[in-house]
């Protein structure tokens, strides 16, 4: 305590980091799901729309319009999506804009 | 402090919330959260997260407060409330909206609430989740006061096709 003190003297710095590294327990921490586009196709788009009970998914045109604020990592396209859509890791997604977390997935698979 | 995205609105902003960069109150105002998000909160102040160390307090008070942390759907029966402690705290203030549902994911607007709490306040950022991680959170705080850039704009939502399963 007294070295830390002391130190916090010397050098001016008196808090630490926000972690540079995120310690390895957070990879189990829930966060919106990553998708396969060369695995999507419309009727599977659909359906994933259908399935997320949040409106997090909507689909215009050939893209899936995913919203990473609505999203509530549920889950529950991931077990629908026969492996087109995994389970993501960034659980970091703080935004200054709403729309920056509007993302878009071309929709590549089918006939 | 009202959302305008002009270059010299941001930049002001971005100065002004630069104020805070080594010491911050938070007042916390729940719009009918399910308290999941409050739990979080909670756990900031505790030792593996630690937010005193950053210089960021919590008060009891939004007269006391430099920064308002929005959880729930805004219920439109807090909407004096919301309201009174928005006027309350001192400007340059900022607001994050914290959880899916004050983001506008959980509920549609109708008779009982808003929906999204940007429709009845400002809000300068957002954090997503349902709950968000106290990690997170932080995140939040550290870019609200211009200590950390914000990393979602160059997150891809898509797998490439050569990575693992």
């Amino acid at each position: 305590m007294t070295l830390w003190f002391l130190r916090g003297l010397r050098t001016g710095i008196v808090t630490t980091r926000y972690p540079a590294e995120l310690d390895a327990w957070t990879e189990t921490l829930p966060a919106p799901p990553r998708f396969r586009p060369e695995l999507l196709t419309e009727q599977l788009a659909d359906g994933l729309v259908d399935v997320c009970p949040f409106g997090a998914l909507a689909r215009e045109g050939d893209e899936l319009v995913v919203d990473l604020g609505a999203c509530t990592s549920c889950g529950l396209c991931v077990e629908h999506g026969a492996g087109a859509v995994v389970p993501g890791t960034v659980f970091e997604l703080a935004s200054p804009r709403r729309e920056l977390l509007v993302k878009r997935v071309p929709i590549r698979g089918g006939p | 402090m009202t959302v305008s995205h002009d270059g010299l609105a941001d930049e002001l902003r971005r100065r002004a919330l630069g104020l805070f960069a080594r010491s911050l109150h938070i007042r916390t105002v729940d719009t009918g959260s399910c308290a999941a998000c409050e739990s979080e909160i909670r756990l900031l102040s505790a030792p593996p997260y630690d937010l005193h160390r950053l210089g960021f307090f919590f008060t009891p008070s939004p007269r006391h407060a430099d920064l308002l942390l929005v959880t729930g759907p805004a219920v439109r029966a807090m909407d004096i409330a919301l309201h009174k402690t928005f006027v309350a705290t001192p400007d340059p203030k900022a607001v994050i909206a914290v959880g899916a549902c004050a983001l506008g994911g959980v509920y549609h607007e109708d008779r009982f609430v808003h929906g999204a709490v940007d429709r009845v306040v400002p809000v300068d950022v957002y954090v997503p989740g349902c709950p968000p991680s106290p990690i997170a959170l932080l995140q939040g705080l550290l870019v609200a006061v211009g200590r950390l850039e914000e990393r979602v704009s160059a997150l891809s939502p898509i797998v490439d096709a050569g990575a693992g399963p």
